[in-house]
């Protein structure tokens, strides 16, 4: 458990981040993790289904629960004096949580709904694909929301059986962030967690992904979207790597530190938008690190212009990842990409649950012990560390190139 | 809230909020340039404007603009909505002089050089045919011609149209920027780690020389209301969810009814929790993922609408059952709790906002655009706690009926109706 005061408002953010993910999932149960994410706001014995959703609406609670392939997220951001409320509602459904057969069968209606809302965006399709070809025997390749067919096939039991192996206090970690001293709201927290009972320790998921020997590509053909995409993955360290927050700059070097469509005007100094989107070829373009557990992709996804081919705009991002592979940046280039890293960071911090979700981010994927360590790390990297980086990953070797090609209606 | 205003002399209102103990501070320049402002007829031409100011000024190209924004490390994007074009940023307190001078130098000296006006409205063209095939733009571009006669300012959204932004030139563009962009009316609001003193110093050094072009005409347009139920189904290839957009014609943000229509809509639909729609077609019946309603704040009468994603099998059920649950509340069947949720809700989501300077600044923008008092901030929460059971209905009956709305549907193609 971690607190971190925030005493500009009267808010409390508290956040449960569970160790289970996409990755503890195996063939035939993909998008377990999430489906029983939302089987935690069907109500406990103390709490029966609705109570939690009134009490949170009634203090304009800012809350919500997320899946990824690492983790299983949990938070509410709550006017300070609700915090003991919304404590003993997280401590309740870590182990109380009903899921009963009725409740699944409707809920997962809820679940092919939003897969099917996903399936709705090409960006969404072609990822899906990219993430599966990439890997090969790591469960990053299965993704999070599971396919239709497995969202179909999820037992009550067997939800049931996720959440009583993993849903304990051993196996989360607990954030809050707010106005009241860090003591105090430890103390609290310890309270309302601490008779809980802890479960056998888990191990994590033994599937690494063996080296990759040669690029691969992926087409995906739809007419469901009328620009055509391109993603560009290539195998990236884990979060605790040395290099993770030199490639955290790398990402902000090559495309800003905030997307955005037409609208953003931030990041426009970076590369892949000079190359891409000045010139004409593309009208978004993203780059992303992102802090994972294990070895995973740095990505990127560029929206063509119509008219413009795929091969055209692979060979120009596959030359700024070169170049910035061969040279290290100027002095006032790493400049910018310097000032927008961390006043992207300040940005974060200033908020009191982004300052909190950026904790135990670092925390869960074992970047950092602290958000002062993180920055500190952020801040010693220099132009070189970022050549570096890049040209450690953008190798062919461990490249995944797919394209979204729009087909006619 | 520590909150103290200031006028320019040339009419721009400036508002500071100093929050302790953050680093950082929050920018909202909203200037009456919205869809309301756009020339009549020209759908398209305020958000091109907007765009194109962001691509260089007659003192920096785009490229030392940008390098410039990005030197300082800022975040910015600048959004046209119904009522307002809203340049928004955030940078470190010790970087607001330099960063209202970069969005000063924007705002006020675009340069709409012919190359950057090209690359923006090809930018758009190009979004313009990729929200053909995206259900979300379709059904809400449907349900606008639906419910918005021509020459109408909201009856395109704010991307516009295809044959204006085609034909757009940067003349268009610096007439609109001249007779639109401009200090009278337009509210600058920083909150985060400034002192006031330093905001409105920064706000007067940057935009004193900002003027605008003559005297702006007030927009008439007759009021709105449906006589019927409309509906229209778009198919689009390839998709699996259908998106609906189910609505009726708002009321403007100057309304004296508009508070009251702001928790009849969170009574109605607004969260997927607070709200009865939200209840039934989500948590109880599991027909969509997403499901809510919004009730937009302008000079006119803005979209009042439900939004879900739903599957083609569901959609006739998702439909009528929103629909079950608006006329329970035009045929008085709401309960005091409901009520009192809806009131909770809006009040509390007041204190949470203030964890953050964004927040902060968003919770002042409205009032002050809308020009609602200097005690708006404090006297807000107890207008939404003010508001009655029969207010709601009242609302309801006038500006929700159930057997009048328009119904876009964007998807898959739909099963036979019976």
């Amino acid at each position: 458990m971690h607190a971190l005061e925030a005493r500009h408002a009267p808010v409390v953010s508290l956040w449960v981040w569970y160790q289970v993910g996409g990755r503890n999932e195996v063939p035939g149960t993909t998008g377990m993790s999430h489906f029983l994410e939302h089987m935690l706001f069907k109500g406990t014995p103390r709490h029966p289904k609705g109570d939690l959703d009134k009490l949170l609406a009634r203090y304009g609670a800012l809350w919500n629960a997320f899946t990824s392939e690492d983790v299983t997220c949990y938070f509410e951001t709550v006017p300070a004096e609700r915090y003991p409320v919304a404590l003993e509602l997280e401590a309740d459904r870590m182990r109380n949580a009903l899921i009963t057969e009725e409740e699944t069968q409707a809920e997962r209606n809820v679940i092919v709904s939003e897969r099917e809302g996903l399936e709705n965006d090409p960006s969404f399709l072609l990822g899906e694909q990219l993430q599966a070809v990439a890997f090969s025997r790591h469960p990053y390749a299965q993704g999070v929301i599971g396919s239709k067919e497995e969202i179909k096939l999820m037992t009550r039991d067997g939800l049931y059986a996720h959440y009583r192996r993993h849903y304990a206090p051993n196996n989360a970690y607990f954030i809050v962030a707010g106005d009241a001293p860090a003591t105090e709201l430890l103390d609290r927290a310890a309270a309302a967690f601490g008779p809980l009972d802890a479960e056998a320790p888990i191990e994590p998921p033994k599937a690494p992904e063996p080296p990759q020997y040669g690029e691969r590509r992926v087409i995906v053909r739809r007419a469901g979207g009328a620009l055509p995409i391109i993603q560009v993955g290539h195998k990236a360290p884990r979060a605790a790597d040395p290099r993770a927050p030199a490639l955290s700059a790398l990402a902000v070097t090559l495309a800003g530190a905030t997307a955005g469509g037409g609208e953003a005007a931030s990041g426009r100094s970076s590369r892949l938008y000079r190359a891409l989107v000045d010139t004409g070829l593309a009208t978004t373009v993203e780059a992303s690190f992102q802090l994972m557990k294990d070895p995973y992709l740095f990505v990127v996804e560029a929206h063509l212009r119509p008219g413009v081919t795929h091969d055209r705009v692979e060979r120009v991002i596959l030359d700024e990842l070169e170049k910035v592979a061969r040279s290290a940046l100027t002095d006032s280039e790493f400049g910018r990409v310097r000032r927008q890293m961390l006043s992207a960071s300040a940005f974060m911090t200033d908020t009191i649950t982004w300052r909190a979700w950026r904790f135990g981010q670092l925390l869960a994927t074992g970047a950092a012990a602290s958000l002062g360590e993180w920055y500190d790390r952020l801040a010693a990297v220099t132009a070189e560390d970022v050549r570096a980086a890049a040209e450690s990953v953008f190798q062919e070797k461990g490249r995944t190139v797919g394209w979204f090609v729009p087909e006619q209606s | 809230m520590d909150i103290r205003r200031h006028r320019l002399e040339n009419g721009l209102r400036v508002a500071a909020i100093p929050i302790a103990g953050l680093q950082s501070a929050a920018v909202l320049l909203a200037i009456e340039a919205g869809q309301w402002f756009e020339p009549i007829g020209r759908p398209g031409i305020a958000r091109l404007c907007a765009l194109a100011m962001l691509r260089g000024t007659i003192t920096r190209d785009a490229k030392a603009w940008a390098d410039a924004l990005d030197g300082i490390g800022a975040a910015a994007r600048l959004d046209v909505g119904s009522h307002a074009a809203t340049f928004s940023a955030q940078s470190l307190g010790s970087d607001l002089d330099v960063l209202l001078e970069l969005m000063a130098d924007a705002v006020v000296r675009p340069a709409f050089a012919a190359t950057e006006v090209e690359l923006v409205r090809e930018q758009t063209v190009a979004q313009i045919d990729d929200d053909a095939k995206n259900t979300r733009a379709v059904a809400e571009r449907a349900w606008r011609e639906l419910v918005y006669p021509k020459g109408h300012p909201f009856r395109a959204r704010p991307i516009g149209d295809l044959d204006v932004v085609r034909a757009a030139s940067a003349d268009d563009l610096r007439d609109h920027h001249r007779r639109a962009i401009r200090p009278d009316g337009a509210v600058l609001v920083v909150a985060g780690g400034v002192e006031a003193q330093q905001v409105f110093d920064a706000a007067a050094k940057s935009f004193s020389s900002w003027r605008g072009g003559g005297s702006r005409e007030e927009r008439k347009v007759p009021d709105l209301r449906l006589t019927t139920a409309v509906r229209k189904v778009d198919v689009v290839p390839d998709k699996t969810q259908s998106d609906v957009v189910l609505g009726w014609p708002g009321l403007p943000r100057t309304d004296p009814r508009f508070v009251a229509a702001r928790v009849t809509n969170m009574v109605f639909a607004a969260d997927t929790f607070a709200s009865r729609v939200g209840h039934v077609v989500r948590d109880e019946l599991g027909l969509a993922y997403y499901v809510f309603s919004t009730l937009g704040g302008s000079r006119g009468q803005s979209p009042w609408v439900v939004r879900m994603g739903v599957n083609p099998i569901n959609v006739e059920r998702a439909v009528s059952t929103t629909l079950e649950e608006l006329r329970k509340i035009v045929d008085g069947k709401v309960a005091e709790d409901d009520l009192e949720l809806a009131q909770d809700k809006l009040v509390g989501e007041l204190d949470v906002a203030r964890e953050s300077p964004a927040g902060v600044a968003s919770l002042m923008l409205e009032g002050e655009v809308f020009e609602l008092g200097p005690d708006y901030a404090e006297r807000y929460p107890r207008e939404l706690r003010a508001v009655t059971l029969e207010q709601v209905v009242e609302i309801a009956r006038t500006f929700l009926q159930p057997d009048r709305y328009a119904l876009a549907i964007a998807g898959p193609p739909l099963p036979e109706r019976d």
